[in-house]
């Protein structure tokens, strides 16, 4: 009899070491594909979990309800950061590359946008576990970005590419989004305000507003709004005025007025009223109208 | 006579029986051995297809999120069909999943992860800091939100000028500028910082003469090649907001050398470089030891 039991045991303890291999590379399987931060079934997703195996005895209706509320926590909470960061993302995508020892690699591909500007941005991210704290670290920056003002960033980008600063990446797209933002606002502003002045050929997201009278064709004035990034990430408006006046116009004014042409004049505006109030008094000049005060 | 027999019988044999369990008697071993060795497999088999069914799982989730652009491998046997009852549950598990890696993705560019505090009157907000791809401290900041926008707690240095960027900007309609500002001296800060202690690490031949807790002065001292002169440099950042230096200085006995072209260039190296990058350049010109 106890010959018999020899074998059993024999058996099942075989049984034991296949099972033990089999769940240490399932884990090992699991550990692989979970470093994402999402795939780690906690709070109601642990009960979804639960119920989709079988092991637990709440109702359908009840796991639902309850997975529904914490993802509309989810959604709130979602909407309050896209709103505080200026930044709108549409889909995030990690993958693990590496994950031995102290260290975590992850490749993430994310895109999204920030006001017009469309990005896709692609980085390695490694972390490396120091003690109690953890080191974290961009390795290879490659940034997609789609935009109709891709000259004046084109320098910014391929700094922050080499020196891997994705948050400062961010930081300035964010800025040079509202910038912009805030050139088409005032620019379809002023052309609701003076529609025969004021024309838009390039549409409002454009650097370039015309102003025409509309009894003087052959002149012009453009107010140029540019973006100067700087590989440093600072965004700053350069704003000039450009005039087209024919030659035999021009020669009905022997002297040049002191001071300079129209463009000096205009940055010397720009500094004294600030770039709003300098763009309306050029606009009403040009409009040849008689009412010389400037609006509030 | 026969009870009084039996009893003692049987209380003999109950002792002994306590006594044989009382020792771990190995007499009844292969039986239970066995029984142990079942239970374990159960518990083992259960573990297993617990982990094989959260695989699964995963692998559907997955599935759901990227219909459009992942490639869908073939031939996949999808041991738990997708009934139309629970298709409701996988889809806000696979929206669950999704939310929750945009919300990290939020954390990883760099956002303020802005939480409302004591039921709506305050809020909470992170400023991560970072520098060549290294993420570095975190700093917080909560603001008071009624009856007006103040500032709360936080553990900011004092040497950045929380409040007078506070009141440069109009708080009271929008926190967001604000919050940029103080981001961006912040970067800075700490961009200078890093810089120093990389100059630490990677030029043990240049001595770290002055520094301050901003890391708006830092005063090195170089030394020449061939008479070993000694050269100082100061480079001042005047501008918080940046990370590098808005004027370079230099000083030598030499007083000629400053002015030389080669030293002319190299200050104007280490205004458009960081600081431990261009003392790189000028060791390879072998301007310095």
């Amino acid at each position: 009899m106890s010959e018999e039991n020899a074998e059993e045991v024999k058996q099942l303890e075989a049984e034991v070491k296949l099972l033990q291999a089999e769940i240490r590379a399932l884990q090992q399987q699991r550990q692989d594909s979970w470093e994402n931060f999402s795939f780690q079934f906690r709070g109601q997703m642990q009960h979804a979990l639960a119920f989709v195996c079988g092991r637990t005895q709440d109702l359908e209706e009840t796991v639902v309800s309850r997975l529904k509320e914490e993802v509309e926590q989810l959604e709130k909470d979602l909407k309050l950061q896209t709103q505080m960061n200026g930044i709108s993302l549409n889909s995030c995508i990690t993958k693990t590359l590496q994950s031995r020892g102290r260290e975590v690699v992850h490749q993430v591909c994310l895109s999204g946008c920030s006001s017009e500007l469309v990005f896709q941005v692609e980085f390695q991210l490694s972390e490396l576990k120091d003690g109690a704290r953890t080191e974290r670290r961009i390795r290879d920056l490659n940034l997609v970005l789609d935009s109709s003002d891709l000259q004046s960033l084109s320098s910014f980008l391929s700094r922050v590419e080499e020196t891997r600063e994705l948050l400062l990446f961010f930081r300035t797209i964010r800025s040079f989004s509202e910038k912009c933002d805030d050139r088409t606002r005032t620019f379809q502003h002023f052309q609701e305000k003076f529609p025969s002045i004021v024309s838009l050929p390039e549409g409002c997201g454009s650097e370039v507003m015309t102003l025409n009278h509309p009894e003087l064709p052959g002149c012009g004035f453009f107010i140029h709004w540019c973006m100067d990034v700087s590989t440093g990430g600072a965004v700053t408006p350069k704003i000039q005025l450009l005039s087209k006046i024919p030659e035999k116009a021009l020669q009905m004014f022997p002297s040049q007025p002191a001071g300079g042409g129209a463009a000096e004049a205009f940055q010397s505006l720009l500094r004294i009223l600030g770039p709003k109030a300098a763009m309306e008094s050029i606009i009403r000049a040009v409009s040849l109208s008689e009412r010389d005060e400037l609006s509030d | 006579m026969e009870g009084a027999s039996a009893r003692g019988v049987l209380s003999h044999l109950s002792l002994l029986e306590v006594q044989a369990r009382s020792r771990g008697s190995r007499v009844p071993q292969q039986p239970s051995r066995v029984k142990e060795l079942k239970a374990k497999i159960e518990a083992l088999t259960s573990q297993r297809d617990q982990l094989k069914a959260e695989l699964q799982l995963h692998k559907k989730l997955q599935k759901l999120r990227a219909p459009v652009d992942k490639q869908q491998e073939d031939g996949e046997d999808e041991e738990m069909d997708l009934d139309s009852e629970s298709s409701e549950l996988f889809h806000l598990m696979a929206r669950h999943s999704e939310l929750m890696d945009l919300l990290h993705a939020h954390n990883l560019i760099g956002g303020y992860d802005a939480i409302t505090t004591n039921r709506g009157k305050g809020m909470c907000f992170s400023l991560a800091t970072e520098y060549e791809g290294v993420y570095l401290d975190t700093y917080n900041l909560e603001l008071n939100l009624k009856p007006n926008v103040r500032i709360s707690r936080h553990n900011i240095p004092p040497f950045i000028p929380l409040n007078s960027l506070a009141e440069q900007s109009d708080l009271q309609s929008d926190v967001r500028p604000f919050l940029a500002t103080v981001s961006q001296h912040l970067n800075a800060f700490a961009g200078r910082r890093q810089q120093l202690k990389l100059v630490k690490e990677q030029h043990k031949s240049v001595e770290v003469m002055e520094s301050n807790l901003l890391c708006s002065i830092l005063v090195l001292m170089f030394t020449v090649p061939k008479e070993k002169t000694a050269l100082l440099c100061t480079l001042e950042y005047n501008d918080h907001a940046r990370c590098l230096p808005t004027r370079v200085h230099l000083n030598c006995e030499d007083e000629l050398l400053p002015d030389s072209p080669k030293w002319k260039k190299n200050c104007s190296l280490l205004m458009e470089v960081p600081v431990h990058r261009a003392l790189t350049a000028i060791k390879k010109a072998s301007d310095i030891v």
